[in-house]
């Protein structure tokens, strides 16, 4: 039919668009005399991927690990000790109470910057652990509203059960309820990880110092200067900067919808 | 505490309610940072508190001073109407409108272009901002993508889209980076529309069109609400792409009120009128969800 096929162009169309930046990445990555243009690569080579991996730019990747690693530990430490209580003691208003929290976060994080630069400014916290405690208290309602979920879908039963045979409450935690919520809290931490590994907003206001730079400060810092542009060495860092929240993804589609789910039956 | 024991914990959890409260403490004293941050942000916006010099440690509350100047001065409204353009443009017009399109088009419809368009939209929203940024800023440089693709075939002289028309480059650029979420919710919401009803439809002589505007659109009503209350407030708010992209400029054009805050509070210093800019934002967000909401409730 003639229709589809006015479709069909468009369609492919569309993918072109879409996928060219990609395709422009991709082969300039590989490319170890690039010059931003679009072509095939003469002669494919890593060296790119070796510079990113070496001095300032694998500092900046070990800086985006702490930070992200620690945000997403902090916050699960911290959030599964409420989410459980909120869980099983059946407070009034628990559910709202959430709610509001998550609906708060929801608001623009620029509108409470001025006093979280104020407060790590006067407490000396300037650096990635003042990042990593402030990425920590904007992660904490959803994360929290994420766990109580989780928690709410272990059988009580079990416990009560576990509790009748004389198992103390520690025991119980690490033998029925940790078990079973273990997909629920990892994907709270990688979740927590991803979102901390792409800020910028944050890095952007407390790193002070070059060597206090994550990835998302350096290539900001890098293709921000005028002047040349080493184009290979870019797209190499950001294709490694990329990956851990395009694999996280991947890897936990499944879980995050299930979470999602729940989050959507309980509100 | 006694009487009402039993009905707020499971027995067996009794004894232990002390060590469950002690759990919660820590993530109580974090919200309650996130709440009194909050409420600082709004005690600010009456102060002329200033990142540098005397105001920094001397300031002083100043009554409606600074929400004054949100009128009076140049800059906020200026802000104000460029971040509407940004989020009308990016977030209704094109992530909303494309993403429904798609979902609809894409629908009964597999092999080689679906998923390619699938996965390419999922790798442009699973991004981190600034690599989407240093992709858009390298393709639509003098020697980038398009001009070598598209303007010097076509014989014109290469142009700095960043600096010429740099609006439509940041809505474009949110459009691709952001398309994703709404493809995404689209087509679970297509996905519960039963086959029947549009069969039915069908039957009875409705073309394409007034199948999607008489049955489709409003059984997934609820949907495009929610939709579009995320990505307004979303995009409303967005930040690091458009810094990232053209830092506000050129001059103010690409200065929306995300930007233009920072600006004001860490370039400037004025973190009173800063506060000042953050409360109008969230009013304006808050606005916004309470009229999405109405929109969502009305059916019933």
């Amino acid at each position: 039919m003639n229709n589809s096929r006015t479709l069909n162009i468009a369609l492919a169309f569309m993918a072109v668009i879409w996928v060219s930046p990609f395709a422009w990445l991709l082969s300039t990555a590989v490319d170890p005399i690039a010059t931003g243009q679009l072509r095939f690569p003469k002669e494919l080579g890593f060296s790119n991927f070796a510079q990113a991996l070496t001095g300032e730019s694998l500092l900046q990747l070990w800086n985006s690990l702490f930070i992200a690693g620690g945000t997403a530990t902090l916050t699960l430490i911290v959030a599964s000790g409420s989410a459980y209580a909120l869980s099983r003691l059946k407070i009034p208003g628990r559910n709202a109470f959430l709610w509001s929290l998550v609906l708060l976060r929801m608001l623009p994080p620029t509108g409470i910057l001025v006093p979280i630069y104020f407060a790590a400014q006067s407490v000396g916290l300037l650096n990635n652990v003042g990042i990593i405690v402030a990425l920590t208290v904007l992660n904490l309602p959803f994360a929290m509203l994420l766990l109580k979920n989780f928690f709410d879908t272990v059988p009580v039963e079990l416990e009560e059960a576990a509790h009748v045979e004389g198992a103390s409450l520690a025991t119980i935690l690490r033998r029925v309820v940790l078990p079973i919520s273990k997909a629920g809290l990892a994907v709270v931490w990688f979740f927590t990880f991803t979102s901390a590994w792409n800020e910028f907003l944050f890095p952007l206001l407390f790193s002070r110092t070059e060597d206090a730079f994550p990835m998302s400060m350096g290539l900001y810092s890098a293709f921000g200067r005028n002047g040349s542009i080493q184009y290979g060495f870019l797209a190499a860092f950001s294709i490694i900067y990329a990956t851990p929240a395009v694999a996280v993804y991947f890897l936990l589609r499944r879980n995050m919808n299930t979470g999602f789910a729940g989050v959507g039956v309980k509100g | 505490m006694q009487k009402s024991g039993k009905s707020w914990v499971s027995p067996w959890l009794s004894g232990s309610v002390p060590v469950l409260i002690v759990a919660a403490i820590p993530a109580l004293i974090f919200v309650g940072v996130l709440l009194y941050f909050t409420g600082w942000a709004l005690m600010f916006s009456f102060t002329n508190l200033e990142l540098y010099g005397r105001k920094a440690t001397e300031w002083s509350f100043v009554g409606l001073d600074n929400y004054e100047r949100l009128f009076t001065r140049r800059g906020f409204l200026e802000s104000l109407w460029t971040t509407l353009n940004f989020t009308f443009f990016s977030a209704i017009i094109g992530q909303s409108i494309l993403g429904f399109t798609l979902a609809a088009v894409l629908r009964n419809r597999y092999g080689g272009v679906r998923s390619v368009l699938e996965v390419s939209l999922m790798l442009g929203w699973l991004l981190p901002d600034i690599v989407a940024a240093f992709l858009w800023s390298a393709t639509t440089s003098k020697t980038g993508l398009v001009n070598q693709l598209i303007v010097i075939p076509l014989g014109m002289e290469p142009v700095n889209f960043l600096n010429d028309y740099a609006l439509p480059v940041v809505i474009l650029a949110n459009i691709w980076k952001g398309t994703a979420w709404s493809y995404l919710l689209y087509s679970a919401a297509l996905d519960n529309v039963s086959k029947e009803v549009v069969e039915a439809a069908k039957v009875d002589g409705a073309n394409a069109w007034q199948r999607t505007r008489r049955v489709i659109l409003p059984i997934i009503k609820p949907h495009i609400g929610t939709n579009l209350l995320f990505i307004t407030i979303w995009t409303f708010t967005y930040f690091p792409l458009i810094y990232a992209l053209t830092g506000g400029g050129p001059g103010s054009k690409t200065e929306v009120l995300s930007i233009f805050l920072y600006k004001q509070s860490f370039g400037i210093g004025k973190l009173g009128y800063g506060s000042a800019i953050s409360v109008a934002m969230l009013v304006i967000v808050g606005v916004m969800s309470l009229f999405y909401l109405r929109l969502l409730k009305e059916p019933e």
